[in-house]
């Protein structure tokens, strides 16, 4: 009977303290300073800190909040000052609508900075009903469709044009005998199959031979068998579709069974944090990049190297998934800038689509959408890890 | 005729007659309190639209995940509690409800009305066939068997992309309800609230019923419960059915609700999240199956605003809060297992018999 009325009061204490809690929840709104004379901006923000993919979607999210305290400390936009709520989803896409629901219904937001393949493919029919324009950290293919998707846009280039590229480069530097043997190391989610299926076909348009796909998942720790049959299959390419852990998983168990397939990674799976991770293992590695390295000297770095200045901080601190959250960002308060007085989701999607060769200060390629198209870029470079570091081996490239 | 001291609240319960043992709204007053319950529902949408303006409507479409849950619990209960036979593919089972009514109304061009009960009958199908191992396997090994299920469905419908349109999914045609979008919050609530209703009042007579009593006794020996006339494979098959059934109506709900279907929704964390449901909700009890199913979806949230409360105070209280979630479900779970092994609806019974029947409880 004891621990019976201890529930009670327990679930009673925790009930009303929920109560209590969810009527102060709007936080950073009385955070914000008040000094402005117009109504600040509402950006929503659904990232991943702690889920499968919070590897590289905690920097994204802190670059993505960073260039937004900046503008900010700089006056905000058209004098209004920018409201960035986010919320970590933990790469769960029931999650993603729930959030997606408490930002766009509660929160009013007129625009969200977002974050998977799945679970940005699975919101993509509601964004498209309320009209709120969505820049994901999903590069996926499937996005581009403009009659389905009419309110997502790309700042990068896609995953499958990533591919493309990469296979390109490969093509024209080939030196072997023979077919070039291509594989595919990827996870198996939405984000990792995105790519696969147009790769494929294109490496056998390109006179490739596609051997073997390798599923290993985002949070393995061993790939060991994945990178055996690599081996028994004679790869000499494999392309890898995933996030750092996976990467160096991959990249570790390859150099430990003497495995000589070269590996190149996509966007995500190219980073500082690959090389952290897989030390000695990461040396020949090449990655597909479509954002800035922190240490590169490019006029867009200044603003980052300002803001962290004024954090206390350093520009060795960050990754270059942080440029990558913050050229985001970047690209989305832009549309905000030219909607001017029109915060509606359609204002921004016409601010966004006038974007033409927009240039991020050489954070990225320059992007540009049209109503037609809402590909920002169909550029990359591809860089190769040298003495620990990512080297380019090409300036940007597409592969048409 | 009950017999009642003024002074004292209820000290036990007095039938007088059959009839009244065994009628549904047992307790006194229990009319009235299901009618202020429906009323509160009906008008809920408006309730919170005068209390909180326009942004009440997210608490119109937290309330659609709720429902959704609820059915898809409902069914598992049958199965698990009920049955006692335990189930890892209800995922799945969603999943199967969900791609019928997507493949039937894109590639068909079937009614969506018509759709939606083809989806039940469509996962019952699916549901029953792969409860037949369940005449050989008990507990541990049933358990396995249903993951098999899982994954072999999902690997279908991944793999299939001709049919299922792959990892990218079937975008769904908004179904109408004259010229009202279902998709939009409040028509929604309202169709699933009907739904809700219908599924809960069936569930409870179910258990009344002869059907509802032979799974009872296949739960608790189904060897005595052979002995006693009860065909243990039509019990068992039918209990996976109707599980299923119930799995694919949630599913396609689930899909109405968010206009595209993907595998993602339908994975095997799903199952365990509705397993999870059950078992803090009560296993066998239908209320369980509703409070689990609400206790489930709403922890997340108020923990969030929970935290986000916090983090006014104590800054970077926040992040580390959520990152505890996950672990906060599992000392749930532990907790109630210990605890309370027969859940929420246990512990609701408690108290409210605590009150009723003060002072004199016997």
């Amino acid at each position: 009977m004891r621990s019976r009325a201890l529930w009670v009061v327990l679930l009673c204490t925790f009930l009303s303290v929920a109560l209590i809690a969810s009527g102060c929840g709007k936080k950073k709104e009385a955070a914000a300073p008040s000094h402005e004379s117009k109504e600040p901006v509402k950006i929503g923000g659904i990232f991943d800190l702690t889920g499968g993919t919070g590897d590289v979607g905690e920097p994204y999210a802190k670059g993505a909040n960073a260039y937004i305290d900046y503008i900010n400390s700089k006056g905000g936009i058209n004098g209004r000052q920018v409201d960035l709520i986010d919320f970590d989803y933990k790469y769960d896409k029931t999650k993603a609508v729930e959030i997606y629901n408490k930002l766009v219904k509660q929160d009013k937001v007129t625009a969200i900075l977002g974050w998977g393949t799945g679970d940005t493919e699975a919101l993509k029919q509601i964004i498209a009903g309320d009209k709120i324009p969505y820049i994901s950290g999903s590069y996926s293919e499937g996005l581009l469709d403009i009659d389905q998707c009419p309110y997502n846009f790309l700042v990068a280039a896609s995953y499958s044009d990533q591919a493309r590229i990469a296979i390109k480069w490969i093509k024209e530097n080939w030196k072997g005998a023979g077919k070039p043997k291509i594989a595919f190391v990827f996870n198996d989610t939405p984000f990792g199959r995105s790519p696969i299926d147009d790769a494929k076909k294109f490496a056998v348009e390109n006179g490739f031979e596609v051997v073997a796909d390798e599923v290993v998942d985002l949070k393995a720790l061993d790939a060991t068998t994945q990178v055996l049959d690599l081996k028994q299959k004679k790869a000499d390419f494999a392309i890898i579709q995933g996030t750092s852990n996976l990467t160096a998983t991959v990249l570790k168990d390859a150099k430990k069974n003497g495995v000589t397939t070269q590996f190149i990674g996509l966007n995500w799976a190219a980073d500082e944090k690959v090389i952290q991770l897989a030390g000695d293992a990461a040396e020949g590695y090449i990655g597909v990049i479509p954002f800035a390295f922190p240490y590169e000297d490019v006029p867009g770095m200044a603003a980052i190297k300002e803001y962290l200045a004024s954090q206390g901080e350093k520009l060795e601190k960050i990754n270059q998934k942080f440029v990558q959250g913050w050229c985001s960002t970047m690209v989305m308060l832009e549309g905000v800038k030219r909607a001017g007085d029109n915060l509606t989701g359609e204002g921004i999607k016409a601010g966004l689509e006038s974007l033409s060769e927009f240039d991020t200060g050489g954070l990225s390629a320059p992007v540009t959408f049209t109503p037609e198209s809402h590909r920002g870029s169909e550029k990359v470079r591809l860089a190769k890890v040298t003495n620990g570091r990512f080297e380019y081996l090409t300036d940007w490239i597409g592969y048409k | 005729m009950r017999l009642r001291f003024p002074f004292v609240m209820d000290c036990g319960l007095y039938t007088t007659s059959y009839q009244e043992d065994m009628a549904i709204l047992f307790a006194p007053g229990a009319k009235v309190k299901v009618a202020c319950i429906m009323a509160f529902f009906l008008f809920f949408p408006q309730l919170v639209n005068g209390l909180f303006g326009e942004p009440g409507l997210y608490y119109v479409s937290v309330t659609n995940l709720v429902a959704i849950a609820v059915i898809g619990a409902l069914g598992l209960n049958i199965l698990t509690g009920f049955t006692g036979q335990i189930s890892i593919g209800h995922g799945a089972f969603m999943g199967v409800g969900a791609y019928t009514v997507g493949i039937l109304t894109t590639k068909l061009g079937l009614s969506y009305w018509a759709a939606l009960p083809l989806a039940g009958i469509a996962a019952a199908v699916v549901g029953a066939f792969f409860g037949i191992p369940s005449l050989r396997l008990k507990g541990l090994y049933l358990a396995i068997a249903t993951l098999a299920a899982q994954v072999i469905i999902e690997y279908t419908i991944i793999h299939w992309p001709g049919l299922t349109g792959g990892s990218a999914g079937i975008v769904l045609q908004t179904p109408k309800l004259g010229s009202v979008s279902l998709s939009s919050d409040v028509p929604f609530y309202y169709f699933a609230l009907l739904i809700v209703t219908v599924a809960v009042v069936c569930t409870v007579n179910l258990f009344r019923s002869r059907v509802g009593r032979a799974f009872m006794a296949v739960r608790d020996r189904d060897i005595a419960a052979a002995v006693m006339g009860i065909s243990l494979l039509k019990y068992k098959v039918m209990a996976f059915g109707l599980s299923a059934f119930y799995a694919g109506i949630a599913g396609a709900l689930l899909v109405t609700y968010n206009r595209v279907i993907t595998p993602e929704w339908f994975s095997a964390d799903v199952s365990i999240q509705y397993l999870a449901m059950i078992i803090i909700g009560g296993l066998g009890s239908v209320m369980g199956s509703i409070y689990g199913a609400a206790f489930m979806t709403l922890l997340p949230i108020l923990l969030r605003e929970f935290a986000g409360f916090l983090g006014n105070y104590f800054p970077n209280v926040e992040q580390s809060l959520i990152a505890m979630e996950t672990a906060l479900f599992g000392l749930t779970i532990i907790l109630f297992l210990i605890f309370e092994p027969e859940g929420l609806a246990k512990l609701w019974n408690d108290i409210k018999n605590y009150f009723r029947l003060w002072p004199f409880s016997y």
